[in-house]
């Protein structure tokens, strides 16, 4: 038996390679050459069935909106705890050092590789344990136009939060993850905001280091 | 090489997935005893991690944990034969081919076991960030060569190789788990996989390889 | 069902060559569209059934405090000012994972509920099919022209774009019987193409799967009722159907589809 990753690995030299290492292509990079490689479908289609979904939902809860964002980031939840693998699967990005690297991450890799955006991060908070994604172009909303009613309490794009909260948490990272503002609500631009509450140390997979 | 086992253990050492190749030494095995094997695996997996010595982690960069991209590993086109149409791409799934992904990467695996030698099999692990392990036993056995058929470092070079096709391989396992697996909204997480297409399509890929 | 016969067969061939042009005209314009990664979609789609099943058993329980919910109602309109601002934290422990409301989907006994949940995923469908046929409309389609357009041109829209727009390919077999019944086959359903199936509980996993043809039967009935044929003109059913031949590979789920659809047209004569 012999423990392969400690001695011989060290003796051939794996160096050469380093060059092409994907520490060293930028996270931009690597967004955007596996969008190139991902099936696409048109945008609008999705666009129209995340409403249709939506719109069936205010006519089930009877425009009782609090109750949608829920269903909504409970739907994101469950699609985010197995998008997650993919995502892993299709970049091998090795784990985040810090919440700054996290927020790259998702801005240019997973925002880019599922929905051709990369939202700008902004507003740090003052000891980086939270920032927000300024979300342009969002293609869940596109065309959408939000009722008088739902204005004030409805987060239509709300399932972006699930599928965060779903993803991070199976990357050990325990978050709050919220809208603060949507345009489609009459606000100056659409933010989520996402906090890091603590790291699930005891989960993350022995071997990491 | 050649491939006898593929084992998927989840994050808590149960094993969800288990499939023999051939009829050697995995056949003689029944379930019960792979339940075993796999949470074993999980334990051995552990300690290694933590009796590393803390010395050969630090004077160890990250060099050592990136694992070259090896081209076509487990595809259908690595006969050389039908690689005319390459350069269309292969609908592989939600992946657009010829390959799952054409760079190499880092592995999460960074102190835990890797590999393992016996004069009967080598047994490779890959885990990911989720702590999914994927592992495959291989009956192409390289500990136990006489020093005078491969020189030392010859070993060394052609072990590194194995487990960096193993890496590879088990990679493209892991996307075809996502595809098939994961895409599969029957399918509750944590617990054995029981999707055929996902046998079918990792006895294809076991095939392509041997 | 006699006299079915194959509209597929016969082609336009005089215009080929300028359809031809067209054609790739379109594909042009198609790709230079707004694309988002189909595995976005499929996973929303996927949600639908667990989302449908989800509130239905949510709306009962409410239904059964519905005395309790009044009350929490009256509290609500005298506390307002606590609604939009409140950070809302969810417990995701409390979630239930989707294959578990597919799974008790399925289990169902209760029929009234069980088609209560299909609806709910009908209309969803419909919503979309009644959208996307002016989407397509409006993307100047040359297989479109729909000044004289009659049932079986819009079948046909149905099979050839509509599908296209939808799974990235066409339906394999369209039959009439030229007298409002058709049957639109397909081989290989896209969206359950990875759905596993278990070869000794073929009877029950056909079962989970059933609800998965819902969406699009929704999405014909709203294609059809955009294009001037209502909803209670139409009926639409879909059925498992078994492949004639073997040329698709084995790693696809195992059961073909046939979609059904009757059209009343007395009202549109």
């Amino acid at each position: 038996m012999s423990r392969q990753q400690s001695i011989n690995s060290n003796q051939t030299g794996a160096s050469t390679i380093t060059a092409q290492s994907p520490l060293n292509r930028s996270l931009r990079t690597t967004g955007e050459e596996i969008w190139k490689r991902s099936e696409r479908i048109n945008a609008e289609l999705f666009t129209l069935t995340y409403g249709a979904i939506v719109s069936q939902l205010c006519t089930d809860y009877g425009r009782n909106f609090v109750q949608i964002n829920e269903e909504l980031f409970q739907m994101g939840y469950n699609i985010g705890v197995r998008l997650i693998e993919d995502f892993l699967a299709r970049t091998a990005l090795p784990r985040c050092s810090d919440l700054q690297e996290t927020s790259e991450v998702i801005s240019k890799c997973a925002f880019k590789i599922f929905l051709n955006i990369s939202p700008k991060v902004i507003n740090w908070s003052n000891n980086k344990d939270a920032f927000s994604l300024l979300i342009e172009d969002n293609p869940l909303s596109d065309f959408v136009e939000l009722p008088m009613d739902a204005m004030d309490q409805l987060w239509y794009s709300n399932v972006l939060c699930g599928v965060l909260k779903g993803a991070l948490e199976m990357v050990q990272l325990d978050c709050d993850i919220s809208f603060v503002s949507d345009i489609l609500r009459g606000d100056q631009q659409t933010e989520l905001r996402i906090k890091l509450n603590k790291i699930l140390k005891d989960e993350i997979p022995i071997g990491e280091d | 090489m050649a491939i006898e086992t593929i084992l998927i253990i989840n994050k808590s050492g149960g094993l969800i997935y288990q499939r023999n190749f051939s009829d050697t030494f995995a056949s003689k095995l029944n379930s019960n005893d792979f339940l075993i094997i796999a949470s074993t695996i999980h334990s051995v997996f552990a300690i290694a991690s933590q009796i590393t010595p803390k010395a050969l982690q630090i004077t160890q960069n990250n060099v050592d944990y990136v694992i070259p991209y090896i081209p076509m590993v487990g595809m259908e086109s690595s006969n050389p034969q039908q690689n005319r149409n390459n350069n269309l791409p292969v609908k592989l799934g939600s992946f657009k081919g010829p390959d799952y992904f054409k760079e190499s990467f880092v592995s999460w695996n960074k102190s835990g076991l890797r590999q393992l030698n016996s004069d009967q099999f080598t047994m490779y692990i890959y885990q990911t960030m989720t702590g999914l392990k994927f592992v495959a036993l291989s009956s192409n056995v390289l500990a136990n060569k006489p020093a005078s058929q491969i020189g030392n470092m010859d070993k060394g070079k052609a072990q590194n190789l194995a487990s960096q096709v193993a890496d590879n391989f088990l990679r493209k396992i892991y996307c075809v788990y996502c595809d098939y697996v994961m895409k599969d909204p029957f399918y509750s997480l944590e617990m054995p996989i029981k999707s055929e297409l996902f046998d079918k399509k990792v006895k294809q890929m076991v095939g392509n390889l041997s | 069902m006699d006299a079915m016969i194959s509209p597929y067969a016969t082609g336009d061939n005089a215009t080929a060559s300028s359809v031809m042009s067209e054609q790739h005209q379109f594909q042009l314009f198609e790709e230079s569209l707004r694309k988002v990664n189909i595995l976005v979609f499929q996973m929303l789609i996927n949600e639908i059934i667990p989302l449908s099943m989800g509130l239905e058993k949510k709306l009962e329980r409410a239904n059964n405090d519905e005395l309790s919910d009044k009350l929490s109602k009256m509290e609500v309109t005298e506390g307002e000012e606590s609604l939009s601002t409140v950070v809302p934290t969810y417990n995701t422990k409390d979630i239930i994972p989707s294959n578990e409301l597919i799974h008790e989907l399925s289990e169902l006994k209760d029929e009234d509920k069980y088609n209560k949940v299909i609806d709910r995923v009908r209309n969803i469908g419909y919503q979309v099919g009644n959208k996307l046929s002016e989407l397509l409309i409006f993307t100047n389609n040359p297989n479109l022209q729909f000044k004289e357009m009659d049932l079986l041109l819009i079948m046909k829209f149905i099979c050839r774009d509509v599908w296209k727009q939808l799974y990235g390919k066409q339906i394999d077999n369209l039959k009439t019987n030229h007298r409002g019944t058709f049957y639109l086959i397909d081989y290989d359903y896209q969206p359950i193409r990875e759905f596993c199936i278990e070869e000794n509980a073929l009877k029950k996993e056909l079962k989970l799967v059933e609800p998965f043809l819902e969406f699009p039967v929704g999405i014909i009935k709203g294609v059809l009722a955009s294009l001037g044929y209502s909803k209670e003109q139409v009926i639409c059913l879909a059925t498992f159907i078994d492949r004639p031949n073997n040329d698709i590979p084995d790693t696809t789920f195992a059961k073909g589809i046939s979609f059904h659809v009757q059209i009343t047209t007395q009202n549109n004569q």
